[in-house]
């Protein structure tokens, strides 16, 4: 008997000791039909791809999974790969010194006689693929890291192609595409469709699903919550059943006082450590007021990582500045020292930067101020344990226990936590460099809250962010900074749009000004 | 788990898929029991390995005589295991600390027997100069950036060379029978026993404190019974140690000297502010320095224990020949490292234990104890802890849960 569906999961249960990540979920991809997957960080979306790829294998989750009405029990990632269930996951995964070529046919590559690489097949094939998929302006001989990530993107979904891909899974495939990128991108899914490969499309930019799902099908907490056609669905209705509840206002703006100038950045400079030549950031000077929110926009690589950095001690590299703390110079040759002074920062890159994923939540969160926890040189646990469960409380920081290591815990709940612990020292300054990405919206929306909280009792705000409505539905002023120069400094008033911002973004300033 | 598909919904075919899934989950659920409870398994490793030994030695090995040579063989390694452990979790290495050991014991020799210097200033002057030797490791991986298997593969020669240098290549003898005390002597029953009871007692305590803690903070407090029963197992540990070796002569010096380490290091590194930020350095490092902690003179504090540790054993050792050779401790590092890794430290960084790498040292002390009883010959002696090396790491790796 054949199913109208080409896959359908019935009732997929999956725990990791104990705490469900996923509770009964349901998902059906007719053939040629492209889901969209929706559902916020945490919800399960990424543990339900994986569970239907196998990274998870046969037996570690419960459930059912039917494809083409059989039941499919795979143990490995190949052996999905065999029936044609390719994923392509958010971190790229090619291999930047190899060629198009080999990458593409990578563990697969054509033999001529004797075993060796039959190198001529393989660039022939590699390039008819591409040409197929209207990629033909690729070099199919070239390293894949001569070319940029949206064009990286393509050449993945070509090589799970070549695989035969019968139904293709795309997580977060966008997230670090330009417009031009993503438009492609899309285009190539619709051309798929129209030649019977089915697709499951995850991403948390809803225009995208809007534009190219059939179907969409939402998750929430590891729930199913429900699918629907597309064309009877609103980006307000998916919003609604992705949080539970209604998220008419984003952005939670509150009225705050602003008081004196408390911050100033005078003349910030950083070289290119590897090219001493190139200004990274261009003797920028800003100053921030008591309880102030200052946005900071500008385009991916524009150097506003680079002068928090230098703000916060932590540039590795040459740069010159002076830094005021209440009309005081004060030193921050490394972040021990601007910490021990009232600046915290909370780093662009959670992963790498920002978590010790070892470590428990708790232990996270305490580390910045263990000092403070002695008695005759021992840490008292029973004060440590107390602020560590207050920072859990304050931040609503979802964790089974404080001692759990924090690698657990979803994107969301590890950024509050990483927040918290820049919190601890008690900052007069925070830092947060893109405090929201990879963060899902209700998360999204309790940051915000908690910033505004802080900037009531006095605290002031660097936010830097790479969303237009982010900076401008949070921030009291906003700087805009482009290859290293100060572009612009506007009070985030009505006058204030995006476009604006955009513009002051891409026009050099004039020297003599 | 053959084939990728099978035409399902008959009764045989599903019955047959639920046990697949039961099996898998078997195993799951004891490869994580095998990772939760890696020391218990260890222990259980060595009772099998000494019941081994035993059987094949018609119990010559299970004596308190030899279990007590045993432990004494044991303890320089352990002094030397319980620095690189934290070497190891800050994600570091130290190969200099053989040659350190064989530099500090000449020294504590050339002290004693040339200078006369007493004891009580020998042993801290050289501990001192051994903690120095190890700042000057931690300066140049910390501070100036090279990588500590290159800084400490450079002092694995040259501080074998100083040492050379120093001695003229020859063994300093006689040292006095003080310093020799330091190996040879013993704890005397009834101190024995009051110590025996002293760290059982605060095993209970912490258990108690642990137990209402936990309960204070909302995490699950494990029935009562078992941490009884884990108490009374312990007490039974403790007793039976104590009685053995006293048995024998009573407690020997060097393993009481490992014993303290032992509670000195488990207090640092869970209950102090170093203690915690070596486990974050190891566990990441810039995420620590962006903290705001200074990342730099925990490693230089790292390098500066070990050079300490290194130096105690070299005393112990030169006590322990009743002189200091210039050979002494060639391959230590490697011992050292070995009891680490097998006690369940991480080559990655973040994660291990003192606790875990003396066992590791006891288990690679009972392999050669109990090989040379045997008469095998050394080289067999070294494929065999080779391959127990192997294994350990192996069983680590397969059992550990994937993320």
């Amino acid at each position: 008997m054949m199913s109208e569906y080409l896959l359908e999961m019935r009732g997929i249960t999956k725990d990791f000791s104990g705490v469900k990540a996923l509770d009964g979920i349901d998902l059906r991809v007719r053939p040629g039909e492209c889901v969209g997957l929706c559902g916020e960080n945490g919800a399960g979306k990424s543990t339900m791809m994986k569970v239907l790829s196998a990274v998870y294998p046969y037996g570690t989750w419960g459930g059912t999974i039917l494809w083409e009405g059989r039941e499919l029990r795979c143990a490995s990632i190949r052996e999905s790969e065999d029936v044609g269930i390719v994923i392509i996951h958010q971190e790229l995964m090619l291999i930047p010194q190899l060629s198009v070529a080999e990458n593409i046919f990578l563990g697969r590559e054509p033999r001529a006689l004797g075993g060796l690489i039959d190198f001529d097949r393989m660039i022939i094939e590699a390039s008819k693929l591409l040409a197929g998929l209207r990629m033909g302006h690729i070099n199919v001989a070239m390293p894949v890291s001569n070319y940029a990530g949206g064009e990286q993107q393509l050449i993945e979904i070509a090589k799970a192609l070549s695989k035969n891909a019968r139904l293709l899974i795309l997580d977060e495939p966008t997230s670090s595409l330009t417009k031009s990128e993503t438009a492609i991108l899309l285009r190539l899914v619709q051309d798929l469709k129209a030649r019977g490969t089915a697709c499951v499309y995850i991403s948390h930019k809803l225009e995208e699903i809007e534009e190219i799902a059939d179907t969409v099908t939402v998750i929430r907490d590891g729930r199913y919550i429900g699918d629907a056609p597309m064309r009877d669905m609103t980006t307000g209705d998916i919003i609604r059943m992705m949080v539970g509840r209604d998220m008419s206002n984003l952005f939670p703006r509150e009225e705050h006082p602003i008081g004196e100038v408390v911050f100033e950045a005078i003349g910030i400079t950083c070289l290119d450590p590897e090219n001493r030549e190139r200004r990274r950031v261009d003797n920028v000077s800003f100053s921030l007021r008591k309880g102030e929110i200052l946005g900071v926009a500008g385009l991916v690589g524009a150097g506003r990582t680079e002068m928090v950095s230098a703000l916060f001690g932590a540039y590795r590299g040459p740069h010159s500045g002076e830094v005021r703390l209440d009309g005081k110079r004060i030193s921050v040759r490394t972040p021990q020292e601007a910490v021990r002074q009232g600046l915290c920062m909370v780093p662009e890159d959670r992963k790498a930067h920002g978590i010790v994923p070892g470590l428990g939540v708790g232990y996270n969160i305490t580390l910045s101020v263990l000092g403070d926890f002695t008695t005759a040189g021992l840490i008292d646990e029973n004060r440590e344990f107390s602020v560590i469960g207050e920072a859990i409380r304050r931040l609503r920081i979802k964790t089974a226990s404080p001692v759990l290591p924090i690698s657990n815990l979803s994107g969301g709940n590890q950024q509050k936590a990483v927040i918290s612990k820049m919190l601890e020292p008690r900052p007069r300054v925070l830092i947060l460099d893109e405090p929201t990405r990879g963060v899902d919206v209700g998360a999204k929306y309790e940051i915000y809250r908690l910033m505004f909280a802080l900037v009531r009792d006095g605290m002031s705000i660097i936010m830097v962010s790479s969303e237009l409505p982010e900076v401008m539905g949070i921030s009291d002023r906003v700087l805009v900074i482009g290859e290293g120069e100060l572009r612009g400094d506007f009070i985030n008033d009505d006058t204030l749009t995006q476009e604006r911002i955009l513009t002051a973004a891409i026009t050099p300033t004039r020297r003599a000004a | 788990m053959t084939e990728t598909t099978s035409i399902a919904p008959g009764p045989d075919a599903i019955a047959a898929a639920q046990g697949e899934r039961r099996r898998t989950l078997k195993l799951e659920h004891f490869k994580g029991a095998f990772a939760r409870y890696k020391i218990l398994a260890l222990v259980v490793a060595i009772a099998i390995i000494w019941a081994l030994f035993t059987e094949l030695t018609q119990g010559d090995f299970l004596t308190a005589r030899n279990l007590s040579n045993l432990l004494r063989q044991m303890a320089i390694n352990g002094m030397v295991a319980s620095g690189m452990v934290f070497v190891i979790i800050s994600g570091e290495i130290d190969l200099s600390v053989g040659s350190l050991l064989g530099l500090t014991g000449g020294l504590a020799a050339i002290f004693d027997v040339t200078y006369h210097l007493p004891l009580f200033v020998n042993i801290p002057l050289v501990m001192l100069l051994g903690a120095l030797v190890g700042a000057f490791n931690g300066y140049w991986v910390a501070f100036l950036r090279v990588p500590s298997f290159i800084v400490t593969l450079a002092g694995f020669l040259a501080f074998r060379g100083v040492v050379l240098g120093l001695t003229g290549g020859v063994t300093i003898a006689p040292v006095s029978s003080a310093l020799i005390a330091v190996s040879q002597s013993y704890l005397p029953d009834v101190a024995g026993y009051a110590l025996g009871v002293l760290v059982f007692a605060a095993l209970a305590v912490s258990a108690l404190r642990s137990r209402t803690k936990r309960a204070e903070y909302g995490l699950p407090v494990p029935p009562l019974g078992v941490d009884l029963g884990k108490l009374a197992v312990a007490a039974v540990v403790i007793a039976g140690f104590f009685a053995i070796l006293d048995a024998y002569r009573g407690v020997p010096l060097p393993v009481l000297i490992v014993l303290v380490l032992l509670g000195l290091f488990t207090v640092m590194a869970r209950r102090t502010v170093f203690g915690r930020r070596i486990y974050a350095v190891g566990g990441n490092l810039e995420a620590t320095r962006l903290s705001g902690v200074n990342v730099q003179v925990v490693k230089l504090l790292v390098f500066m224990l070990m050079g300490a540790m290194a130096a105690l054993a070299g005393i112990a050792t030169t006590a322990r020949l009743a002189a200091g050779s210039p050979s002494a401790g060639t391959g230590q590092e490697l011992d050292a490292i070995a009891a680490c890794i097998i006690g369940g430290t991480s080559m990655r960084g973040g994660a291990g234990t003192v606790f875990g790498a003396l066992i590791g040292a006891l288990i690679i002390a009972t392999l050669d104890n109990g090989m040379s009883m045997l008469g095998v010959d050394t080289f067999w002696q070294m494929i065999v802890k080779g391959l127990i090396l192997l294994l350990a790491v192996w069983l680590d790796v397969a059992t550990s849960t994937r993320r």
